[in-house]
């Protein structure tokens, strides 16, 4: 999907509630689960297997995973059914995306036009009660799609520009609720989807079963290791490579900004211990697909700056 | 100090996943089950580390064995021969 297609396809509350939809049932997160039946007319049902079989609409309110997860099941099961997705939080921009990933013992990536929803809307409110760390880990997953869209060697110039306008503007947001981060959240994910992404995914995507299922208390998720890998990922980029700082130049993206935001985003304690099971996994992030397609080249050894990161914390 | 053929093996026995013995300056993609579209990302990365020089995608394409890389590069003035 283009960035001009994007906005034909954003709807807002008013507009979803407007539009006849034609037998539309929701599937929503626990989270969103009350403000949903409060705002929507539509019978709200548990599961994708509770969907009657005259249903034209299916609505998913949710976090990606959730909206994820119902885009393969469209797919795959009921490719005629339309789809509205709805972001309970930005971030991972599922509502846009022709990726879906699917959580188990190792992530499972699948990619299609056929798996973007028909339309997604914006509904701000439903990210304003989310607790205040999830918020922050959502704008550092927002970060790195932008970012290694950026450095992707396989962007093209449109995409790089594209991607420094938007990372110059959402420099200016805070790390909390804004309404604009949704938009910005779609428009990033739409540029890393026609590009790629990079070692901070290769790090997200092989530690995120593991450490889900390793170091339950600290709620790992692929945002909050995003925004965890996002300076560790950017120093090791611009140490090896004059490509990242030229590409800055070049495009007119302000890098000492970029920087200093992964700076805030960072966490030395969460890192470390993010690190541990890094270097347990170590072949695995090396050879992950999207390790493979950064912007350096991720070798053996790599892990090295890693560990002397660490030592180093948020200094280095 | 290595010289750029040891550079450039060096850096495809990473992307590729070879052992010495498996890797050779006759090498095409064929031949290796590694090299496949990511792997042709990842040398293009790694070659803009090693030698400064950054393949237009029409190169990167165009790049179906190792002989292919080294031709690139000595356009550039990167020298292959041995020393």
């Amino acid at each position: 999907m283009q960035m001009h297609e994007q906005w034909k396809r954003r709807w807002n509350l008013a507009q979803l509630k407007s539009v006849k939809l034609g037998e539309p049932h929701i599937i929503a997160s626990n989270s969103v689960r009350s403000i949903v039946s409060k705002q929507l007319p539509w019978p709200l049902i548990d599961r994708v297997g509770a969907i009657p079989l005259e249903a034209e609409t299916l609505v998913v309110v949710g976090g990606g995973s959730l909206i994820d997860r119902v885009k393969v099941f469209r797919k795959n099961d009921w490719p005629s059914l339309k789809l509205v997705a709805i972001p309970s939080i930005w971030g991972s921009g599922a509502e846009v995306s022709p990726v879906a990933v699917l959580n188990g013992v190792a992530k499972d990536i699948h990619f299609s036009d056929d798996l973007i929803p028909d339309q997604y809307v914006v509904w701000p409110e439903l990210a304003q009660s989310a607790p205040i760390d999830l918020l922050r880990f959502a704008c550092g997953d927002v970060w790195a799609h932008a970012l290694e869209a950026f450095t992707s060697p396989l962007a093209t110039p449109e995409i790089r520009r594209q991607a420094a306008e938007l990372m110059n503007e959402i420099a200016k947001y805070p790390l909390a609720y804004d309404e604009r981060w949704f938009d910005a959240s779609s428009a990033a994910c739409l540029l890393q989807a026609r590009s790629g992404v990079g070692l901070i995914h290769g790090f997200a995507h092989v530690l995120e079963p593991k450490l889900r299922s390793s170091d339950l208390a600290a709620n790992w998720g692929h945002a909050k290791l995003c925004s965890t890998f996002l300076l560790p990922v950017l120093r090791f980029n611009l140490s090896l490579s004059p490509r990242v700082q030229n590409l800055a130049k070049e495009f007119g993206l302000d890098l000492e900004r970029v920087l200093a935001t992964a700076k805030t985003l960072f966490l030395p304690e969460e890192y470390a211990s993010a690190m541990a099971e890094a270097e347990r996994n170590w072949e695995g992030i090396a050879r992950d697909r999207c390790s493979r397609t950064n912007c350096v080249l991720v070798r053996r050894d790599s892990v090295e700056f890693f560990q002397r990161f660490r030592a180093a914390g948020v200094t280095a | 100090m290595k010289s750029n053929r040891e550079k450039l093996r060096d850096l495809l026995l990473e992307v590729l996943l070879l052992s010495d013995e498996e890797f050779s300056f006759d090498l095409n993609r064929e031949q290796v089950e590694t090299w496949d579209s990511l792997a042709v990302v990842a040398i293009a990365a790694g070659v803009d580390e090693t030698f400064g020089y950054h393949f237009t995608p029409d190169e990167a394409v165009g790049i179906t064995a190792v002989h292919d890389i080294i031709k690139v590069l000595e356009r550039e003035g990167i020298s292959f021969a041995d020393a």
